[in-house]
């Protein structure tokens, strides 16, 4: 008996995020899986492939369309709703990524949090939900269309510095709560207006990276917050944090969050006990060291090490390296697909 | 409404024709800013990039003749963008040094007939590489001249370089030979100026690596 797909790369990814059985388990990109190949090879270049909305869908289109994944994501950096609220912007070039400026941030306190009214319509919002209306219209329920909306940790970074808005959880963390509160309507509001232009799920980046805070900042600051996301935004959530992460795995767990899309410093097999069946989980192939810098055969080895361990959605653990090779992506669906032949072909 | 048309082969295409892409440089400074890959399948390399701007064929022309003029690679005949050694071997880690090279200089640039010779990095030697033939073994000499503290542990150290760039074996007292024991004289004179430091070319190749990659350190969310 051979195997056989029986569903769409939409419904296995649906399913998948509902804790429901799948035919093969899906190749996920919460991040981005775009090159600066897959850039010449539609004619949507890096920066403006983050500020029009026809060029990121075209983009995030190849994502499924070239690699094979089973989602596209066409909101490729963390940077849109900062550009938007007016932090200075490093746009970068085609093989860079658009970042922020923290250094120079736009505002010191809770109090200075102002959400312009039409923040909507900037081009680096509407560039998101433009893209993600074009995903729908081409491909209907094909596919899985992953919007994004940054977490109040991470715009805090951006809007405050990251030195800034840390010492500020030490020495006065009230006002840090007050900040986050605020912050979090950006959230929502993005969130709301990307799920209304046809998003499927939404990554939640917020960066309570193991490198800076501990697992307890993640409990007092973020915890309740994000519980709260997974009842106002009526989609199933992908939370993002980078690095080390299995400390926290056990407070992300109860947030409700569909999955959590963790990083390759943790062990599938660690991160899978320490979740518990309590959350999904998505990634975690490692980026700098093997999609960039090894080939197909190293990539197929991380793939059944995350399938070995019961890794619900496979994917990159983060945004890819811009220059990665297209081969090595393409090898993540097909090493799934093998995987699954042998186990239950 | 269609999102996307296709005007050239689509990636799985160009890997099945053209098999796996052994360097890729992200950015082509001299022709709009293409990715220019450098595809390998038996023994062939390929000049490939997905940009259909117009001129790209030829400018993917000009670097695939660099890799003749500057690496020592033969045309293959009927295509504009193919090359290969005469060796049959990929000679991997050099020819990704010689691939760069090839789409950062002037397209009429000359390959140079001069002496195999370049000042040290660290030292006021002078290296110097000579090629022999010696029982149809290409044999290349790597010696210096001038003053230094240690002349011979920068020698040492100069041909440990060669030997981790060019995969190139130590095969007597200062005498290296490529894998194949052939002819590659401009595969040499391209590595030379990166065997001489090694510990530079490598923070160079990890800052170029770091471009493009989105990590807690490139975002600013980590402790530097």
């Amino acid at each position: 008996m051979t195997y056989q797909e029986t569903m769409s790369s939409k419904e296995r990814v649906m399913n998948a995020l509902a804790g429901k059985p799948v035919d093969r388990t899906p190749a996920v990109n919460p991040t981005n899986v775009a090159t600066v190949e897959l850039m010449d090879l539609v004619n949507a270049p890096f920066p403006y492939a983050c500020q029009d909305g026809e060029m990121a869908a075209r983009l995030a289109a190849t994502g499924y369309t070239e690699l094979g994944f089973d989602s596209v994501s066409p909101y490729f950096s963390i940077i849109q709703e900062s550009s938007a609220l007016g932090c200075e912007m490093q746009w970068e070039e085609k093989d860079n990524w658009p970042t922020v400026r923290m250094y120079n941030p736009i505002w010191k306190s809770a109090a200075d949090v102002k959400i312009p009214s039409d923040i909507l319509e900037h081009r680096d919002m509407k560039a998101i939900t433009d893209s993600i209306r074009m995903l729908k219209d081409e491909f209907g329920n094909e596919v899985a269309i992953i919007g994004k909306t940054m977490g109040p940790w991470t715009l805090a970074y951006h809007v405050f510095g990251v030195e800034s808005f840390l010492l500020g959880t030490v020495d006065n963390p009230e006002e840090t709560k007050r900040a986050l509160e605020k912050l979090k309507e950006i959230s929502v509001l993005f969130g709301q207006a990307q799920i209304d232009a046809g998003a499927d799920a939404l990554t939640f980046p917020d960066h309570a990276t193991g490198d800076l805070v501990s697992g307890a900042y993640y409990k007092d600051f973020l915890q309740e917050i994000h519980t709260e996301m997974v009842d106002v935004l009526d989609v199933p959530l992908i939370l993002h944090i980078c690095g080390k992460t299995v400390d926290r795995m056990p407070y992300i767990a109860k947030t409700g969050m569909a999955s959590f899309h963790f990083d390759s410093k943790n062990d599938p097999q660690e991160a899978m006990d320490a979740v518990d069946g309590g959350i999904t989980l998505v990634g975690n192939i490692n980026n700098p060291e093997t999609l960039y810098a090894r080939g197909p055969e190293e990539v197929r080895q991380e793939v059944y090490k995350c399938l070995e361990a019961g890794v619900q959605m496979i994917g990159p653990e983060c945004a890819i390296p811009l220059a990665t090779k297209i081969e090595n992506l393409m090898e993540i669906p097909l090493a799934i697909k093998d995987w699954t032949a042998e186990r239950h072909g | 409404m269609t999102l996307i048309s296709y005007n050239g082969p689509r990636p799985k295409d160009v890997i099945a024709k053209y098999g796996r892409c052994l360097e890729l440089i992200p950015t082509d400074k001299r022709f709009n800013e293409i990715s220019v890959g450098l595809y390998v399948k038996n023994s062939v390399f390929t000049v490939w990039s997905f940009s259909t701007k117009p001129g790209v064929e030829k400018r993917i022309e000009e670097i695939r003749d660099l890799l003749v003029s500057l690496g020592g690679m033969s045309p293959i005949s009927g295509t504009y963008n193919q090359a290969k050694f005469d060796c049959g071997l990929i000679h991997n880690r050099p020819v990704r040094f010689l691939l760069s090279q090839a789409v950062g200089k002037d397209p009429e640039y000359a390959a140079s007939t001069a002496a195999m010779e370049i000042k040290d990095s660290k030292s006021d030697l002078l290296i110097k590489a000579e090629g022999f033939d010696r029982d149809n073994i290409r044999c290349y000499q790597i010696s210096t001249t001038g003053e230094a503290k240690n002349p011979a542990m920068r020698l040492r150290m100069i041909v440990a370089g060669f030997s981790k760039y060019g995969e190139m074996d130590k095969i007597g007292d200062q005498e290296i030979a490529f894998e194949c024991r052939s002819n590659h004289d401009g595969l040499l004179r391209i590595l030379l100026p990166y065997s001489r430091n090694v510990s530079s070319v490598e923070t160079m190749m990890q800052a170029e690596s770091m471009r493009g990659q989105m990590t807690t350190n490139t975002l600013g969310f980590s402790q530097t």
